[in-house]
């Protein structure tokens, strides 16, 4: 796992690969997105302004946690600071892919950090420790994400009322389902991991009620990274 | 409401305030010197962020997404399928939606 030895490259078949291998993830994201676009309206947003949120934001949990507070009179500070809170797990995940994202060329590198979500990152990660070395499939994963939850929301914001509950076919545990899967071997496989992972989800749980959302995500990685830190030293 | 300046302005803010911590990442790491110990700690930290992601889930969807995501692990341990594993869970979770609720 330590070895780094091989360079990171940035394809353009490295970006249709990544498309294909979150193909089947992206599929799912559209039930969210026409449930984002349908709250936005409710909400008080025009269509066109529901769009161009998850066209520029690009994140669902922070685009939710600002339409609970969306209204004329709300500050700009706080829709800034909201939506830092609840992305800055962002930071993060843009850290554990720097060994690879900062081997290939700056206008690469930050194109396809700025596609970085959760689900690309689980999937990214993974395959670069076993060996991927192609950046690319980073954007492509977050390109066709991108494209559902832009498209979702559209459907959402246009359609009529009636959207689909995504709880009714099992969609609202798509990412909790698919990032267990993900990180499943990798936790069973190492004590270290094991720990990291208790460590992790009982700090997430246990700050839950007392952070501001987003927050509790960050202490519980920090949590967890510490214990694989220390571990390293003996 | 019609389309007015305020909204969009928001909008550009919180896609700006996004941007940036999408990129601050790789920026922030090209100034740390990977050790070791500091590469030891983004691998555990890089798994700990998704295993929190799972826990917050849990802890506000309940038995049922617990379910989802036992029945997720257990298939991807026996057949190292990430996408089999997740269908495994969305159906289980659908099953739950249409029998008990």
């Amino acid at each position: 796992m330590a070895g780094l030895a091989g360079e990171a490259v940035f394809t353009a078949r490295g970006i249709l690969r990544g498309a294909l291998r979150l193909g089947p993830i992206a599929i799912f994201i559209i039930p969210f997105g026409i449930a984002y676009g349908a709250a936005a309206i409710e909400a008080g947003m025009t269509a066109a302004q529901a769009i161009g949120t998850s066209a520029l934001v690009f994140a669902g949990a922070s685009q939710f946690a600002v339409l609970d507070l969306w209204d004329e009179s709300m500050a700009l500070a706080t829709v800034v600071l909201v939506v830092l809170a609840v992305n800055a797990r962002h930071v993060l995940l843009g850290a554990a892919l720097a060994r690879w994202l900062n081997g290939i060329p700056p206008v690469q590198r930050y194109i396809a950090a700025t596609w970085i979500s959760d689900a690309n990152f689980a999937d990214t990660q993974k395959a670069f420790e076993q060996g991927e070395r192609d950046v690319a499939i980073l954007l492509g994963g977050g390109l066709v994400m991108w494209v559902a939850w832009v498209a979702g929301t559209a459907f959402g914001a246009m359609g009529s009322a009636n959207f689909v509950d995504p709880s009714r076919w099992g969609v609202d545990v798509l990412m909790p389902a698919f990032f267990a899967a993900v990180v499943a071997p990798g936790v069973t496989g190492s004590v270290v991991m094991g720990a990291a992972a208790v460590v992790a989800a009982v700090v997430a749980v246990a700050s839950l009620p007392y952070l501001p959302a987003g927050w509790s995500v960050i202490l519980a990685a920090l949590a967890g990274g510490l214990v694989g830190a220390f571990a390293r030293a003996r | 409401m019609p389309d007015n300046p305020w909204a969009w302005l928001a909008i550009a803010a919180m896609g700006l305030a996004t941007l940036a911590t999408r990129i601050s990442g790789p920026v922030v790491m090209r100034r740390v010197r990977v050790t070791p110990r500091v590469e030891a700690f983004l691998e555990s930290m890089s798994m700990s962020v998704l295993v929190a992601l799972v826990a917050g889930a849990i802890a506000s969807g309940g038995l049922r997404t617990g379910g989802a995501v036992v029945v997720a692990v257990v298939v991807m341990l026996a057949l190292r399928n990430a996408v089999g594993a997740m269908v495994s869970g969305m159906a289980l979770a659908a099953l739950w939606s249409a029998l008990i609720v």
